[in-house]
């Protein structure tokens, strides 16, 4: 079709669309996969910082609460309609962005992810103790939001079209960047910084964008999310949560887009199951991660690719 | 030859189980849910919820069920914060149809919980937490709670910290849902009764390290050191309350399910003298509380505790679900209102229509060489204070600290 949109993903997208459809998808699976196809767009956002520039974030979980937030905050006064909802997430987590990003940038390596995880850690204390926002209880039991005056987004069905429309469009956005030449420059930048300045780019400005782009889509996604679950607490933006953030890209496979979106709904869908069966889950999930690191170090697209079913196309 | 025996008897066998099978499952089945925490800072509360369950379940189950059916128990875990515990409450009524749930431990969980028992019309019975939203401004028609709230165990304290331990009290609380309500209702009581309330402090959940606050407590002098903490934090904070030669300053008071039993032994000396309401106590001769531990005990191979409130839940639903005539969340949740049943641990129990909250009696048991023993019983009409459905509990509310001279 074109190097933006396969033919690949334009079949993946009608089966998104088809889904619902089957009769074993009950309501409950539509909201697991609300979930799961929300925290793999998420995990490819992140999947532009680290894939793709290698910057790794500690604190992609500040800019999905903030957006989480900032719709719980107007619908619970009453401001319903869903572009405000947006909106006003979008203004919110843009403007904490560029702040995050303007100073994380002027360092490299562990200084950079440090730097993230001091600034998400600042966010959750203001939240987790600022009785207005509710304090460690956070929002809750907030109304859903309206596509239109009278028309809710109430039903599992409704919120999970939503996210795939949400997820269609920030895959397609990605692939925009990550195909034109500010792509080219985010791989070289991550390949070798200082040739990449030498050449003439202006390094910190490339790694700003690219941060304010990641964020912004991470800070939607979190927009969408009190929709879904009707609150908006503290504990969205805990540093375990960037964690399992970054854990979903290394599953699924860096620099790939479409690994970390398989990697974001495999840890969803394994959290889910494994915690029905076993208390100490986390302990399963840390295993497949060591056995991911160790056996398939491009994760599970990167493994599917290696066993020949299709090329290798991570930007390496 | 000896191949074809085995397989003689592998027939055999199949044959047996497919022609027992279908007589073993014609009873029907009707599911509930347990949620909360199983690991964790409250994993004790939650895997006691769990048993308390599962015996009111067996025994139920061992005379013909509930309306014909076998009950089964679904339990799931909600890592102790919202997210998962409205993931799990989904899972549970969408995918596994359960006609009741019963959870959360955490408070926050439980709040969360609310909303999706509220939006999917299920039967909802809260055992454990004790946050005061729960029956004002979160309420829904088919919530009960057995759980003495926050209002409920500061009106059963506060005269007694008054008259029996100290005019002046500080309060230190876990800084979210439980421990906020409990810390706010506590002073609520403490200042209508007359009581001083020298100084105010939270500390986050899950605290490892309570020292940075010890100052403040120390200079404030207070004579009774009031502790709203729960799980493995207050198992911390008496550890290191002691080492800093606290326990033996102050008097020390605290909220219903401040410690289990169960951990009261390794900390006795820390927790000597520690005076809490509690609605279930091992040692409490009461026979009915007796009659109880003796049938936990003989399950589990341990004493009962907070296990009572979810054991009289299962209870409740059943006489409520017997009276409606069967399952529909509406009939059942009116079948509720006003019910009561007697002989529990505590006796007779009643659900009150207004906010479906329990009244029932509760103990104040003071600790005792690692034992709760029973100093005094309050009349649960007496504490239970009124309904305030749909009324914002911190409404006139202030932390300000009132000095006197």
């Amino acid at each position: 079709m074109s190097r933006v949109l396969s033919w690949r993903s334009a079949l993946v997208l009608a089966a998104l669309v088809a889904l619902p459809a089957l009769p074993f998808m009950s309501q409950f699976y539509l909201l697991l996969a609300f979930d799961a196809l929300l925290f793999g767009a998420i995990a490819m956002s992140l999947d532009l910082l680290i894939g793709y520039t290698g910057l790794v974030s500690f604190g992609h979980a500040a800019f999905f609460g903030l957006g989480a937030y900032s719709t719980a905050i107007l619908l619970e006064r009453g401001i319903v309609s869903l572009w405000v909802c947006l909106g006003f997430a979008a203004l919110v987590v843009g403007l904490y962005a560029l702040l995050v990003s303007y100073f994380s940038t002027a360092r490299r390596g562990i200084y950079f992810a440090l730097l993230t995880l001091v600034f998400a850690e600042v966010v959750y204390t203001f939240f987790r103790y600022t009785q207005t926002f509710g304090g460690s209880d956070g929002i809750q039991g907030v109304p859903p939001a309206q596509l239109l005056p009278g028309v809710a987004i109430d039903t599992p069905l409704s919120n999970y079209y939503a996210v795939v429309v949400y997820l269609a469009l920030a895959y397609v956005l990605c692939r925009v960047f990550v195909t034109s030449h500010f792509g080219k420059v985010l791989v070289a930048i991550r390949e070798n910084e200082d040739r990449a300045r030498f050449l003439g780019y202006n390094v910190q400005r490339y790694k700003i964008a690219v941060c304010m782009i990641s964020a912004l889509l991470t800070g939607i996604g979190g927009a969408l999310y009190p929709g879904r679950s009707a609150f908006a607490t503290p504990d969205l933006m805990l540093w375990t949560v960037s964690g399992e953030f970054i854990i979903m890209v290394m599953i699924g496979g860096l620099g790939t887009l479409a690994g970390p979106i398989i990697g974001g709904a495999f840890f969803v869908l394994l959290q889910e199951q494994v915690s029905s069966y076993v208390d100490w889950y986390f302990m399963v999930i840390g295993l497949v991660l060591v056995f991911i690191v160790l056996f398939m170090p491009r994760g599970l697209l990167g493994f599917r690719r290696m066993l020949g079913f299709g090329q290798w196309r991570a930007t390496t | 030859m000896k191949r074809v025996t085995w397989l003689a008897l592998l027939v055999a066998v199949a044959l047996v189980v497919s022609l027992t099978a279908p007589a073993i499952s014609q009873q029907k089945v009707v599911k509930i849910g347990d949620l909360g925490s199983k690991v964790g800072v409250f994993e004790g509360y939650g895997k006691y919820q769990t048993m308390g369950i599962q015996l009111a379940v067996e025994e139920i189950n061992a005379k013909g069920g509930v309306l014909g059916h076998r009950i089964e128990v679904i339990s799931e875990d909600d890592d102790t914060k919202p997210a998962p515990a409205i993931r799990k409450a989904e899972k549970l009524i969408l995918q596994d149809g359960v006609k009741l749930l019963i959870g959360a431990v955490s408070s926050g969980s439980t709040l969360a919980m609310m909303d999706v028992t509220k939006k999917h019309k299920t039967i909802h019975w809260n055992s454990v937490s004790c946050a005061e939203f729960m029956r004002t401004t979160k309420f829904h028609k088919y919530y009960f709670s057995n759980q003495p709230d926050s209002r409920q165990q500061a009106n059963g304290l506060a005269k007694y910290i008054l008259d029996k331990m100290g005019k002046k009290t500080y309060i230190f609380y876990t800084d979210y849902a439980m421990g906020q309500s409990d810390a706010r209702q506590f002073k609520t009581a403490l200042e209508k009764l007359g009581g001083e309330v020298v100084g105010v402090a939270g500390a986050p959940l899950d605290t490892k390290d309570f020292s940075p606050w010890f100052g403040a407590i120390n200079q404030s002098n207070p004579d009774v050191l009031f502790l709203a903490f729960a799980g493995t934090d207050s198992l911390r904070l008496m550890t290191q309350l002691h080492s800093f030669g606290m326990t033996k300053k102050y008097k020390l008071a605290g909220i219903d399910c401040f410690l289990l039993q169960q951990d009261l032994q390794a900390i006795a000396e820390p927790m000597e003298g520690f005076v809490q309401l509690n609605h279930f106590s091992a040692y409490n001769p009461d026979p009915n509380m007796q009659a109880f531990n003796q049938k936990f005990k003989k399950k589990f191979n341990v004493d009962a505790n907070i296990a009572a409130g979810a054991y009289d839940a299962v209870y409740f639903w059943k006489a409520a679900v017997e009276k409606a005539g069967n399952f529909d969340p509406d009939q059942v949740s009116a079948a509720h209102e006003g019910l009561c049943i007697d002989n529990t641990h505590i006796g007779r129990q009643c659900i009150r229509k207004e906010d479906h909250q329990v009244v029932m009696d509760m103990h104040l048991y003071r600790v005792e060489k690692g034992k709760n023993l029973p100093i005094a019983r309050i009349d649960g009409k007496d504490a239970i204070g009124e309904p305030l459905v749909g009324q914002d509990p911190l409404k006139g509310f202030t932390w300000e600290i009132k000095k006197k001279n």
